[in-house]
């Protein structure tokens, strides 16, 4: 029989103590798109929902120095409509364009959907490239994950039991530009089959930074630290990139299942890859 | 085990307070069907059809993926908060006008979609209507008289 | 002399639409009664094996269920499939159906015991509850499997429920004659229909001691299954259909009904059940997938000579309406094109895979798939306009297809193609990665049942005192505008404003029996019923006014609610119907409406005309495929159907726009996913349907040839629509990227494989 609890904290210490006292039978719940769904499926079966939407430690998007601070309770509306995404940082904005669709976009969080670790996860790439932060907070204080090591298999993440996300914290690139590539299995509300994100910083037709980050392709959301390696430094043309795209196959892991098979999700994200660094090189000149 | 927790809540729908008691997994869309909302459809419950979309502080989103405690104290807006059989709302003449609908199954999802997107964006391009409704699933008519009818209201037609 | 009509070819909005903008339609699920049960269904997590034990003690004593039945409760648990004019040689005596399982499962999901309490989380909680062991058997997943002799049996001694075949001339002679040969094998998905209603229905007993069913349904004539499996007299149940939220024929098999009828028998208490969106996917038939080889030869100058074909339909684990659907594949497995010699072998092969039914298009689809790849491969071969090709060839009025029926009604397949091509407009330029593409696709699909099953449709149609009409008639409404159409026809013949006009439908206890909403046979066969009783109904009101105005029948027409003589005289409608009811002669009239009728098909060769007339059509459509995703991307659609007479032009429009999409999604992405029975794609997160930025606007284009056998020379239109949009796709793929797909949905790994495999 399922045995569900509510609790709704009034402020941010209040959640940090309930999150310890409960441990991993404590569930924040913010949109809710993923944990009511667990709920109906019945994987999970007992617990507390502790909501989190309206502690003001979660919310907000702002610019604190050199860092853009999303609140880990913003929707992917949110951050579609947010002024200062808009001005600092478009890249990230842009990327959230085709995540699900317009309902559920109202709904589902930034926290939410990086807590939930699901390999096809839409906000990590982007995140990943631009080396963001997840700040963990608990009762014993805050600490910051680098996105790209939040993740330690599907489903799974390295928050420990007593810890929440509060916010994410992404350092503005000073130059460069980035661009987020999705492939899903139809036009509208798609799961990705496999996704890429890519930030680039380019001098004078030579790339002297790189960065590119994968969904789809491995257990988790993944750096292409293989790949980074082959295009830094490179001047990139029709003759080289090819080449240079294929040694993505050092990175990724895919597996076959519904959405698609290992060999097409290898062969796309190549195809992928290529198509964003060579946008963004367009982009930059 | 011991005994299921209940807990109050207390929302407005279409202007009118709604109160009651719901376990804490309860959905919005189960607290709106057991309370006789029952233009607010269930087609999957999984947020995957947008039939059961109903405007929460203005924005339309799935009721059967939104906790129904997390209403709490919100004002919640369902079909029968548009027209009425004397004065139907512009969209809802606009559909039945373009026969936006066969079944009717999708359409209170569809038509609160519509609402929120007019209230942002009152004359929006088509494209911009068909990514507006894309979560909103509609198995009968191919969605072109849909997009048809919204557009319509958008250029004031109706 | 073209008549003007007010209702007929207008784009009068339905009064139900109003209702459904205000949200004021009561459909299944929002129905409910006092101290109504909820109901659950305990079902297989095996796809074959033997039930070890069953124990449901414990889900009985848990507060607040009131009962707990299993196969035992059942009085008759186990029905012979009805498989009407199958012959009785393959075996299909011993596919009984069982409502609960007894002892064998033979698919994922099937119905083991039903829960009845007294709150939906009682119901949920019991079901947990039950306790069950299985001892797994072995299964066979594979149609192709299931045909050879040691494979494991579903039912009896032969997987193979039925075959069809067609003989006509001599294939061999043709092919040896043919300049050109086209040999391929093409694959179909399972389709999954997806409304976005779920199965729902409300029971309960009436103080005349009736069980009434309010459900959601195709098939009000269900009632007699329940009475069958409850073992009382076919009055004692009554069905009411309700409005639904989308059939497509996923409603139009047993959905609840009996579910609901035992447990409402049992508790004598009010009963809802509602299927959850993944008991949607294993609780229902789905549409069959297809294995179809196909070998067609012509001439050098692109006549088609001959034509041999095998068919193998994945009927699932029961027989439903596989032989009916497999028939229907049968006749139309050439397309509507003239073939003089033709040899088809078809099968439908059970396995250990889901149920497979009805769905619109009914076997008509697999085929087109099919038949128009084949004849774009041979206008390829033979470096031919694929549409001079086809032009060749077409059937033509009068014409004798395969199975030696004659085309009785116009066939306006070139002007269907050229208009739908035309609609397309300038073609769009291809890139490096972005390869465009057209094609184009015919379709013919039968309208009405198989004629040997001798199909009727009644209807009632009266004048109240007011000069107001009431039509009753037992036809649900999918959302088509089946009443609608009704309501115009009536209206048209008795000169009624349409407002003046009721229509009550499906209820098995006050109207009259229409049969189903299936085989795209409700315009044709209720509209025709409600035109009879009509007109029948203008005969007593004309006859009467002829007495009273001392003039002849011929010179009176009625309008505006007043009858008229051609000399300037008149008498209001009332005045004629006050005196009709003074003397005894209502007007009144109960008309049944009979279809062509034919023999029973004897043989499993098909040798007679089965149906009563076909639809015939063109979709056309511009893609843009992305060779480096293999992300299909529909610029341009069309749609041309010659639909005989348009009697809603919006609600034609509509089917028209609804079947493409419905196709487009077969075409390219809804695949009902199994691995070795076990259903992967149970929600709509994995069942992809096309959104609103999958689907481009549809153009619908109406052709009239007022030649079909319909009111007001209507065809039909419901099927027809879905039918040729696979075939379009696939062709416009082909000519993006130079490579046929042949194993549909189209899915972008799929293209994408098509596109570098020929590198
Ligand atoms: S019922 Fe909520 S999205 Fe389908
Ligand atoms: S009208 Fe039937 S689902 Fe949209």
């Amino acid at each position: 029989m399922d045995n569900f609890k509510y609790f709704k904290p009034q402020n941010f210490k209040e959640l940090l103590n309930v999150k310890y006292d409960l441990s991993s039978a404590g569930f924040p719940l913010a949109g809710g798109s993923n944990l009511l769904i667990y709920i109906k499926e019945k994987s999970i079966r007992s617990g507390t929902l502790i909501d989190i939407t309206s502690l003001k430690e979660l919310r907000g998007i702002k610019k604190t120095g050199d860092t853009i601070e999303i609140g880990a309770a913003e929707t992917i509306s949110g951050i579609l409509e947010s002024k200062v995404l808009e001005n600092e940082l478009p890249f990230f904005s842009v990327s959230m364009r085709d995540f699900a669709n317009p309902l559920i976009r109202n709904k589902a969080t930034i926290g939410g959907n990086m807590a939930d670790a699901s390999p096809v996860a839409d906000t990590a790439p982007p995140l990943l490239v631009l080396d963001a932060k997840v700040v963990a907070a608990s009762k014993s204080g805050i600490r910051e994950i680098p996105a790209n090591e939040f993740f330690s298999g599907p489903g799974k993440n390295n928050l420990s039991k007593d810890e929440i996300i509060q916010k994410i914290n992404i350092p503005v690139p000073e130059r460069g530009s980035g661009i987020f590539l999705k492939l899903g299995q139809r036009k509208g509300t798609s799961i990705s089959v496999t996704s890429v994100a890519v930030w680039i910083v380019n001098d004078s037709n030579k790339i002297t930074g790189i960065r590119i980050s994968l969904g789809g392709v491995a257990p988790v959301p993944i750096r292409a630290v293989n790949a980074e390696k082959a295009f830094s430094g490179k001047i990139i043309d029709e003759n080289n990139i090819t080449a240079l795209a294929e040694t993505l196959k050092e990175d990724i892991k895919p597996i076959s299942d519904l959405r698609g098979s290992a060999e097409y999700r290898t062969a796309v994200s190549i195809n992928l890859l290529k198509r964003a660094i060579l946008t963004c090189l367009k982009t930059e000149e | 085990m011991g005994e299921k927790e209940y807990y109050n809540i207390k929302l407005t729908v279409n202007g009118k307070v709604v109160t009651g008691s719901v376990r804490a997994e309860i959905s919005l869309l189960d607290f709106l069907r057991d309370n006789n909302y029952i233009e607010v459809k269930k087609g999957c419950d999984k947020g995957d059809c947008g039939a059961c979309t109903v405007l929460i502080d203005g924005k339309a989103t799935v009721s059967c993926l939104t906790s129904a405690l997390q209403a709490q104290g919100k004002n919640i807006y369902t079909l029968k908060s548009l027209g009425s059989w004397d004065k139907l709302h512009p969209l809802q003449k606009a559909f039945v006008k373009y026969e936006a609908l066969q079944c009717g199954f999708c359409t209170p999802g569809m038509l609160m979609t519509a609402k929120a997107l007019l209230d942002t964006n009152p004359h929006p391009a088509r494209e911009s209507i068909k990514e507006a409704i894309s979560g909103n699933l509609c198995r009968c008519t191919g969605y072109r008289k849909i997009v048809d009818a919204i557009e319509a209201v958008g250029r004031g037609e109706l | 002399m073209t008549e003007e009509r007010t209702y007929i070819g207008k784009r009068t909005p339905g009064l139900d639409e109003k209702d459904k903008v205000l949200g004021n339609v009561i459909y299944a699920d929002d129905f409910t009664l006092p101290g109504m049960l909820h109901a659950k269904v305990f079902r297989a997590t095996k796809p074959s094996a033997i039930i070890k034990k069953l124990n449901a003690d414990r889900a009985r004593k848990l507060p607040g269920v009131a009962c707990v039945l299993t196969a035992g409760d059942v009085p008759n648990n186990e029905s012979i499939s009805n498989v009407v004019g199958q012959t009785t040689e393959v075996g299909l005596l011993e596919a009984r159906h069982q409502v609960l399982v007894k002892n064998r499962v033979r698919y994922y999901g099937e119905a083991i015991a039903l829960v009845a309490a007294d709150s939906v989380a009682a119901a949920e909680e019991a079901i947990e509850l039950i306790e069950i062991e299985y001892e797994e058997i072995p299964g066979v997943y594979n149609p192709l499997e299931a045909m050879k002799p040691e494979s494991p049996k579903i039912h009896g001694d032969n997987n193979i429920i039925a075959q069809w075949k067609l003989r006509k001339g001599d294939v061999k002679r043709g092919f040896a004659e043919s300049s050109v040969i086209v040999e391929n094998t093409y694959r179909t998905p399972r389709q999954e229909h997806a409304h976005i209603e779920p199965e729902s229905g409300v029971s309960w007993v009436d103080d005349m001691g009736v069980i009434n069913i309010r459900i959601a349904t195709q098939v009000i004539e269900h009632y007699r299954d329940v009475a069958a499996v409850l073992g009382i007299p076919q009055s004692m149940v009554r069905i009411k259909g309700t409005i639904i939220g989308g059939g497509f024929g996923g409603k139009e098999d047993v959905t609840a009904e009996v579910f609901l009828g035992l447990l409402t028998w049992k508790t004598r208490k009010p009963v809802k059940l509602t299927f959850s969106r993944e008991e949607m996917g294993y609780g229902r038939q789905k549409r069959h997938p297809y294995i179809l080889k196909y070998k067609t030869g012509a001439s050098k100058d692109g006549k088609l000579t001959a034509m041999e074909a095998e068919i193998i339909s994945d009927s699932g684990a029961y027989v439903y309406l596989s032989p009916w659907v497999l028939l229907y594949s049968t006749v139309h497995s050439t397309g509507p094109y003239f073939i003089p010699n033709v040899k088809v072998d078809s099968f439908s092969v059970l396995t250990n895979n889901i149920m497979t039914s009805a769905f619109r298009g009914f076997g008509g689809m697999q085929v087109a798939f099919a038949y128009e790849a084949q004849m774009d491969e041979i206008a390829k071969k033979l470096k031919m306009d694929p549409l001079e090709l086809r032009k060749k060839n077409f059937l033509k009025k009068g014409s004798e297809t395969a199975n030696y029926q004659k085309i009785t009604s116009e066939v306006l397949l070139k002007e269907s193609v050229e208009k739908a091509l035309s609609a397309l407009g300038e073609k769009s330029k291809s890139t490096e990665t972005k390869k465009t593409g057209r094609g184009f696709a015919c379709s013919w699909q039968s309208y009405g049942r198989m004629t040997y099953l001798h199909d009727t449709s009644s209807a009632w149609v009266g004048l109240e005192l007011d000069g107001s009409a009431v039509v009753r008639s037992g036809i649900p409404d999918l959302g088509g505008g089946q009443r609608e159409s009704l309501r115009a026809i009536t209206a048209e013949i008795l000169g009624l404003n349409i407002e003046e006009v009721h229509v009550i439908s499906t209820d098995s206890q006050v109207t009259p029996l229409a049969g189903t909403v299936t085989a795209t046979r409700a315009l044709f066969m209720s509209g025709n019923a409600v035109k009879l009783a009509s007109e029948h109904v203008l005969d007593i009101i004309t006859k009467k006014a002829s007495e009273m105005l001392n003039t002849s029948v011929k010179e009176l027409s009625l309008k505006n609610k007043t009858v008229y003589t051609t000399g300037g005289g008149s008498i209001p409608l009332v005045k004629v119907i006050k005196q009709c009811a003074a003397e005894g002669t209502m007007p009144q009239s109960l008309a049944t409406y009979k279809a062509p009728f034919t023999d029973p098909v004897k043989t499993e060769v098909i040798k007679d005309p089965v149906f009563a007339d076909f639809t015939f059509g063109a979709q056309a459509a511009e893609v843009e495929v992305d060779t480096e995703t293999g992300i299909v991307t529909i610029l341009k659609y069309a749609s041309a159907q010659d639909i005989g007479r348009a009697i809603n032009v919006n609600r034609v429009e509509g089917q028209i726009e609804g079947g493409a999409a419905q196709g487009i999604g077969f075409g390219l992405m809804e695949d009902y996913i199994e691995e070795k029975g076990i259903p992967l794609t149970l929600n709509l997160a994995t069942y992809l349907i096309p959104t609103s930025k999958d689907i481009p606007d549809i153009q619908s284009i109406i052709l009239e040839s007022k030649s079909g056998k319909g009111p007001f020379g209507a065809k039909g239109i419901g099927e027809p629509a879905i039918t040729a949009a696979a075939p379009a796709l696939i062709s416009a793929i082909c000519d993006a990227i130079g490579v046929r797909i042949k194993h549909i949905p189209a899915t972008p790994e799929r293209v994408y494989r098509a596109v570098h495999d020929k590198n």
